[in-house]
């Protein structure tokens, strides 16, 4: 494992920060907030240019060939800036699953499209029971001749209204274990039948979606990996996806915590800086502390994941549940400490207090990673 | 190159393990095996055999030039040392501030002749190490020491008291922090010095803390001297010094763990005896149900080995800034609180997890694992105000770290 980085890491994250701070300050962010879709197809565009879409996807499909770890320093500064859009969405939770199951022709049509920007994609998996998990699982898929027809609901469906394709996990087999029987279907936003609604969310910065699909017919040639064998194909996303969560909350805690020091050293009240009081320093350095640890098990979670570590798992459940149990403490923290105006809806603390809540529940909220981490040491 | 390599360290690995079984005490490692008793004379006699048959061997004296008595080794050498020596649970150094801060303090500040004449003994053991810093009316402000040292020709005179003294008993030498003039600005009114504590005038005793063992002792100067040439770094500016062995100090009480990449070995399952708690949740029942089922233990332990693992990533993170040439300093305060806070943690949830049974002390027949746990818990308490407590080291985050008004 490698704790330091590399010259070409530093350059990314540097030019990570400057590309973020020119393209998406708080003005656009709360713009964002206020679109229906949370999509800006011109930043897209500029995110393509700089080859971020397809970041870790291989060079012969358009990507830049690079590392797990490299993504988690994007997805970090992408954490502090606070970046809105279906970033993680079209590159992870839908790049991934077709990179490691989908067909060559899957693959040369699709990925290339991901890294230039034409194309963007999400995931369907979550119904009415609210968790990621096969038992939820129940939108039915049946055969008819070549294609399959899909009926049912979706919710949480992140960027679905931004997206030109869907993957959706769907029933193709009922099977005493629930991981069996679930295909992944790669379905057209355009088609007929494919029903969106936006989910009133208290992170407005991340768009979720309600997902109706009446009878949705999929060509099979569609399908991603093996009929029945698609819960399979999402473990090695989801794995990655919840380090990169972690990346994002790490980044996102940096921007509460420097903001708050700085606010604790400039705000006077009783003639002195507030910082100067204990109290005060006190929460700072809890804050301080939260975030150093949150980001040595973040980084050990993606060094696992890019040397391949049997490992990886345990070291990703840690870090989640981790780096969530830190992000919501520094943002409770920094809320506190800066009093009134931490409170309002015109300051920006919010959008990341309400960030903490909602990467806590994606992907497994810390008491189920914990629960886990019991199971591994059984 | 990398197999011929691997091969080498592989015998190297085969060599330690050899030389471990051959020289460990008689019957270590097996049930019978009785070690002495904490704080004893056989304890400090085995500490000081064992870091001898060490040192000869050269498994250990790292980190320090050849000339002052150190024993340079390839990194990956010294890792496989340390694995070795986890693995079988070797017995521990003689109680000395030697190694945790004394060596480090003189290699920083020391004149020649006292890193010539120091170090070498501290690294092969022979000789032990307290020291005076804390006072009854300096503790926290430390820099309100009262003890004082007048000058009197080539010699100080020491007039005073200092407490919490760890290794009071088997010291041979010590460091002290004195005010070496009444009138100087605080900070800048400070020496730091070596003495004897076979010095006249000099005396010691134990202070007994809430486990009933003396750990800690205090010691009295009184007109006690100390030649000249005993002092450590520049006249007046002992503050300075002694605040490169504080920090010496917390990065060690970092539970070994800020030590250096590679030190912080085990695996995720014996780290900070998580696998002893589990061991312990799973033969203990509450009420008739095992407590490894019950989902609020089940939580807290889970939490308390993601610390665990925690702390050792944060340690090779810091061992990384360090290689890239950042100083260890301020950021042991973050790992010494981690830790003390844990250890705290840990004590309350097994004893939580005892039930009645948490109240038996060693002694008692009925007391889970001799007593032990509760042992442990009460010695917790103690954590979060040695080394700094973890108001100061907050203090030390918010002030030196993130820059707010003191």
């Amino acid at each position: 494992m490698e704790f330091s980085l590399n010259e070409e890491q530093e350059m990314l994250k540097t030019m990570a920060r400057d590309f973020l701070e020119n393209e998406c300050p708080k003005t656009f962010v709360r713009q964002m907030m206020e679109d229906d879709t949370g999509h800006s197809p011109e930043l897209w565009k500029k995110m393509a240019e700089v080859g971020w879409l397809g970041l870790i996807l291989p060079e012969e499909y358009g990507g830049s060939g690079m590392n797990f770890r490299d993504l988690s320093i994007l997805c970090e500064e992408m954490g502090r800036a606070m970046m809105p859009g279906p970033y993680l969405s079209t590159l992870l939770l839908a790049g991934l699953p077709i990179l490691s199951a989908g067909t060559d022709e899957q693959k040369s049509e699709f990925l290339p499209r991901i890294a230039n920007g034409d194309a963007v994609f999400t995931l369907a998996v979550t119904e009415r029971d609210g968790d990621f998990w096969a038992e939820g699982v129940q939108m039915k898929a049946t055969r008819a001749g070549d294609d399959y027809i899909l009926d049912g609901t979706k919710y949480f469906v992140p960027d679905a209204r931004a997206a030109d394709y869907i993957i959706v996990a769907a029933r193709t087999r009922r099977s005493e274990n629930p991981e069996e029987g679930i295909t992944l279907f790669l379905v057209n936003t355009a088609e007929w039948g494919v029903y969106t609604a936006p989910l009133t969310t208290m992170d407005e910065t991340r768009k979720q979606y309600q997902m109706v699909l009446t009878r949705v017919a999929v060509p099979s040639r569609y399908i991603i990996g093996e009929v029945d064998k698609g819960w399979q194909v999402l473990q090695d996303m989801s794995l990655k996806m919840t380090a990169a969560l972690c990346a994002e909350m790490v980044g996102g805690g940096e921007w509460v915590l420097e903001t708050t020091v700085n606010y604790a050293k400039e705000r006077v009240q009783f003639g002195v800086p507030i910082g100067s009081f204990q109290v005060i320093k006190h929460k700072c350095a809890d804050m301080y502390s939260a975030l150093e640890y949150a980001r040595s098990m973040m980084e050990a979670a993606a060094e696992a994941i890019r040397e391949d570590n049997p490992e990886a798992p345990v070291l990703v459940s840690m870090a989640k549940s981790l780096c969530a149990d830190a992000y919501r403490l520094i943002t409770d923290h920094a809320v506190q400490v800066h009093g009134g105006i931490g409170f309002t809806w015109d300051h920006d603390l919010h959008l990341y207090f309400k960030r903490a809540r909602a990467d806590d529940t994606a992907f497994g909220d810390s008491i189920y990673h914990r629960e886990l981490i019991a199971q591994s040491l059984d | 190159m990398v197999s011929e390599e691997s091969e080498r360290l592989a015998a190297f690995r085969q060599e330690v393990r050899d030389w471990l079984r051959a020289n460990l005490p008689e019957g270590w490692g097996t049930p019978e095996y009785q070690p002495p008793e904490r704080l004893t004379e056989e304890a400090q006699a085995l500490g000081e055999e064992w870091t001898k048959k060490l040192y000869d061997a050269g498994y250990t004296g790292f980190g320090y030039p050849k000339e002052y008595g150190g024993i340079v080794r390839p990194r990956e050498e010294i890792a496989i040392i340390r694995e070795e020596m986890m693995r079988c649970g070797t017995p521990a150094g003689p109680m000395s501030q030697g190694l945790l801060m004394v060596a480090p303090t003189i290699l920083a500040h020391g004149q020649e002749w006292q890193k010539k004449r120091f170090i070498p003994k501290i690294l092969n053991g022979e000789e032990s190490w307290c020291q005076g810093f804390s006072e009854p009316d300096a503790g926290s402000d430390l820099a309100n020491v009262r003890t004082t040292a007048v000058r009197d020709g080539d010699e100080w005179v020491v007039n005073g008291q200092k407490v919490w003294t760890s290794n009071w008993k088997f010291a041979d030498y010590g460091l002290l922090v004195v005010k070496t003039d009444p009138d100087a600005p605080r900070h800048r009114n400070l020496s730091y010095f070596i003495f004897d504590c076979n010095a006249p005038g000099f005396t010691r005793r134990p202070l007994r803390q809430m486990t009933g063992e003396a750990e800690f002792g205090e010691m009295f100067f009184d007109n006690m001297r100390i030649p000249h040439e005993n002092l450590v770094g520049e006249f007046n500016r002992g503050w300075y010094v002694a605040l490169t062995s504080l920090a010496a100090e917390r990065s060690g009480g970092a539970g070994m763990a800020f030590v250096g990449a590679g030190t912080a070995v085990g695996t995720r399952r014996t780290l900070w005896g998580v696998e002893t708690i589990v061991e312990l949740a799973k033969n203990t029942r509450r009420r008739g149900k095992v407590v490894w089922d019950d989902p609020v233990f089940r939580q807290r332990i889970a939490q308390f080995a993601i610390e665990a693992e925690c702390l050792r990533y944060s340690a090779m993170r810091a061992a990384a800034r360090r290689r890239k040439g950042a100083e260890a300093g301020n950021d042991m305060s973050v790992g010494k609180n981690f830790s003390a806070e844990m250890r705290q943690r840990r004590g309350d949830m097994v004893l939580e997890m005892l039930g009645a049974y948490s109240q038996m002390v060693r002694g008692s027949t009925l007391a889970v694992d001799d007593g032990t746990w509760v042992y442990q818990m009460l010695r917790s308490r103690g954590a979060t105000i040695e080394m700094g407590t973890s108001e100061i080291n907050r203090n030390i985050i918010a002030e030196r770290i993130l820059g707010l008004p003191r």
